[in-house]
């Protein structure tokens, strides 16, 4: 078929589908899907299409929307309300072609006028344009020209893109003949497993090809979409077309506006360049891989990785500790006073402490919040908003640090009185020093777990001791935090009970007493049995009293006697 | 059964008919009729899963070219209807359009669904408080996952699977079930898990393979409805639970019924139940 006869025939197609309607071989397009969904408010209509396009019409409080756009409005239980749920109730027991067929041949009532009959027409009209499919089919001495239309409005705008390309088209069908199908603005699918007969023309559409084409594919201002099973037993020819899979095969695929598609030097500097970020990427990934394979595998250094972690934890254990035993320094520099009296709540009352510091802790963020709330409320207590957002949260924090080193101090004491190894340097009459053991103590299990994590097969014992050191960590946290707030940041003292009085005795007589039985005197008024004894604790009490009385007893004998 | 379905198919389709062509005729609550179907575009394997709350559910194949059809009537204000196809995953039903929906008074909704016969399908019914009608029979089965809550249930496989599977899961809450021909369910293991209620399974239908059946219950009464011929071997784990074990024999910790060994077909059957009756009944 020569070019002119069927660029001619083209021509033709859009003129007889522009004036004589009724030469063009209509037929329905496949409704792959459908929901006919009636309600008392709502008619609507639902029909999804092969190519995945949708149509709606829906009749909905008072309104006629088609695509969701507006197109009129109805009364309900008006004339058209009924027809179209005339419409719907066929729609709901057909499918497909009776269905498209049904809802194609539908036409407007005769019995509605005015609006409603506009209305009904651009219904009428919008089922036309979803449903029809144009198909026209030309017959000529050397073959027969198809042509299949998406979309019958787009005719005329589909001519006259393709007659711009007529150009393009004349060189495209040189030297073809048999039948041609021409597509214009839809796309083509040839599915795996079929076969087209004939030259194929695609203009303005997509060809994808996963089956066969017996003969020659066309494609111009779309795209190519060839894919691996594809097969076009002729020539593959674009024209203003991208192609976006060519792993089929085909006879070869002829570009025919050179100017217009990406030149195969530009192409293969573009495959060059995406090959090497590829690679580059995939030898990094690799580089990073086997650098982690290093860290799992077997190295010369392994046996001493553990030793090196170990080390590494256990620095920075003592690290904190330094640091907070510096922050602990400075407390008791500057407010010495408060924190004793934080520290001697949290030793007399380290449950009541606790159950303080825990509800307050809960309390935190509501009262944060609440805070904030109340006081952006006036315009005047705004600025003190602002600053209470970020010093609420610190001053907590700070409260929760001088309770913590308060309880650090406690257990700094009584680490200094247990008499376990290691804990001579402990001196109770250094305050900070005594903070300093505290801290080691409350963080022994953390370390210990260090250290057990040196040798083998003892992961599980080292995640005890961190979760014991977790625990430890947050129950003296939550003493000291709550021995802060009975007593105010230290600033009252919590009022005791009256005292015992053997108790306060003990209490009184409980400090380390060394006197040198050399440099005491051996006789005289002030020489007493308690001259050159070392207080220990198994000593103190009642007898170490009655020595006392005898003491001052024998005293007043001999001033009598004197 | 397939007049008998046809029948249905067209007193249903006249109901639908119906309720379109006369909108509006419940009060109070704010009735929705919608059908909806696609076509069958091809025989892929699908993953259906059917979600239903209250209400009536019938569920039956479809011969007529399509994947699904699917008439349901809801309440509007409470319900959305589902149907989505992605990929290979189908969802079809209803779900709640607000919380806290109340399912009383709302027992006037039904769905009607019909699949396709051809279609390999892995079938996941889900249902609440429903009363439900479902023939499985002429579907194409490669898995059943059923389960269900207070319900009234009777699921029949009229016609024998036309795939296979290995398990068919029956999950049964507080209902009264029935499930028949489950021979024709072509499946080498059926469990079922009951809660509480009245249990019925007939082990008729066409059995392709020997199976093995697992049944744990919990409160209620359990009928085993055996066809002559086929060999049963029950094992049972059971707390204060009576078993008239009409027409098996004890050998050992297990009973058998007496042609075991020369039986065609052999179902094993473990039961686990407390605080119950099984009772076993021999039918032609």
């Amino acid at each position: 078929m020569s070019v002119l006869r069927l660029r001619s025939l083209v021509v033709a197609t859009g003129v007889v589908a522009l004036v004589a309607p009724q030469a063009i071989q209509a037929q329905t397009r496949e409704v792959v899907a459908k929901e006919v969904s009636v309600g008392r408010a709502e008619a609507t209509l639902r029909l999804e299409f092969a190519d995945q396009q949708r149509l709606e019409i829906s009749f909905a409080n008072g309104n006629v929307l088609v695509d969701g756009e507006v197109i009129g409005s109805y009364a309900p239980g008006s004339d058209l309300d009924a027809a179209w749920r005339d419409l719907l109730g066929q729609a709901v027991a057909l499918d497909d072609g009776p269905l498209s067929e049904m809802l194609s041949d539908w036409t407007v009532p005769a019995d509605l006028a005015g609006e409603l009959a506009d209305v009904a027409r651009d219904i009428d009209q919008a089922l036309e344009d979803a449903l029809s499919e144009v198909d026209v089919q030309m017959s000529s001495d050397t073959g027969t020209i198809s042509v299949s239309l998406g979309d019958g409005n787009g005719l005329i705008e589909a001519l006259v893109g393709s007659l711009g390309r007529l150009g393009v088209l004349e060189e495209a069908l040189e030297g073809l003949d048999r039948d041609v199908r021409v597509h214009f603005d839809e796309d083509l699918v040839v599915p795996a497993g079929t076969v087209v007969e004939g030259t194929v023309v695609v203009i303005r559409g997509t060809a994808r090809i996963e089956g066969e084409v017996d003969g020659d594919l066309v494609v111009v201002g779309g795209a190519l979409d060839l894919g691996e099973g594809g097969r076009v037993t002729g020539e593959v020819r674009v024209a203003d077309t991208r192609i976006v899979r060519n792993e089929g095969s085909t006879t070869r695929i002829v570009d025919l506006i050179e100017e217009d598609r990406e030149s195969e030097a530009e192409l293969r500097d573009r495959i060059r360049n995406e090959i090497e970020r590829e690679v580059r990427g995939d030898l990094r990934g690799e580089m990073r891989d086997s650098r982690r394979g290093d860290d799992r595998g077997f190295s010369v250094l392994a046996p001493f990785r553990p030793v090196g972690r170990a080390i590494g934890g256990i620095a920075e254990k003592a690290i904190a500790i330094l640091l907070l035993a510096l922050l602990g320094a400075g407390v008791l520099a500057f407010a010495g006073d408060n924190v004793d009296v934080i520290a001697e709540t949290a030793r007399r009352s380290p449950g009541r402490s606790a159950m303080v510091g825990f509800a307050g802790t809960i309390l935190l963020l509501p009262v944060w919040l609440l805070g904030t709330i109340a006081l952006a409320v006036s315009i005047i207590f705004i600025p003190v908003a602002i600053a209470w957002l970020p010093l609420f949260p610190l001053a907590a924090c700070f409260a929760a640090l001088i309770g913590y080193l308060a309880v650090a101090r406690n257990t700094g004491e009584w680490l200094a009185d247990s008499e376990y190894p290691w804990t001579g340097w402990i001196r109770k009459s250094n305050a900070w020093v005594t903070m300093l053991g505290g801290l080691i103590g409350l963080m022994f299990a953390f370390v210990a777990a260090n250290v057990v994590s040196i040798a083998p097969f003892l992961g599980f014992l080292s995640g005890l001791l961190v979760v014991a050191g977790g625990i430890i960590t947050f129950i003296a946290v939550q003493i000291g935090f709550g021995a802060v707030l009975l007593t105010r940041a230290g600033r009252r003292r919590e009022a005791w009970g009256p005292q015992d009085p053997d108790a306060a005795w003990e209490a009184a007589m409980n400090v380390d007493v060394d006197i040198d039985v050399d440099s005491a005197p051996t006789a005289g008024p002030t020489a007493g049995p308690t001259a050159g004894w070392r207080s220990r604790p198994s000593e103190r009490g009642a007898p170490r009293r009655d020595q006392k009385r005898d003491q001052k007893r024998d005293q007043n004998e001999e001033g009598n006697d004197g | 059964m397939g007049e008998v379905t046809t029948t249905v198919r067209k007193v249903l389709s006249i109901t639908a008919v119906a309720a379109v062509a006369l909108p509006a005729l419940a009060s109070g609550q704010s009735w929705r009729d919608v059908t909806m179907s696609r076509q069958l575009q091809s025989d892929d394997a699908v993953r259906v899963n059917v979600e239903y709350g209250a209400g009536r559910l019938t569920v039956g194949a479809i011969d007529e070219g399509l994947l699904y059809r699917m008439n349901l009537r809801y309440d509007e204000d409470a319900f959305e209807p589902v149907a989505e196809l992605d990929g290979d995953r189908l969802r079809l039903g209803v779900e709640s359009a607000r919380r806290n929906v109340k399912t009383r008074g709302r027992q006037s909704g039904r769905l009607d669904l019909e699949l396709a016969r051809g279609v390999p399908m892995d079938l996941d019914l889900e249902f609440g408080a429903v009363r439900a009608d479902i023939d499985l029979g002429g579907l194409t089965l490669t898995g059943l996952d059923l389960s269900t809550g207070a319900s009234q249930s009777i699921v029949d496989v009229s016609e024998p699977n036309r795939g296979s599977m290995s398990t068919a899961s029956f999950e049964v809450g507080a209902a009264e079930f029935t499930a028949r021909h489950l021979g024709n369910l072509n499946a080498e293991r059926i469990d079922v898990d009951a809660g509480v209620g009245s249990l019925m399974l007939w082990l008729t239908g066409e059995w392709e393979r020997d199976a093995q059946v697992s049944i744990d219950m919990g409160l209620g009464s359990l009928e085993l409805m055996v066809p002559e011929g086929l060999g049963v071997r029950l094992r049972k784990d059971s707390f204060l639970t009576a078993l008239d074990s009409e027409g098996l024999v004890k050998r050992g910790d297990v009973y058998e019924s007496l042609d075991y060994d020369d039986a065609d077909r052999r179902v094993t059957i473990d039961l686990d139940a407390a605080f119950g009756s099984v009772k076993v009944v021999w039918v032609r």
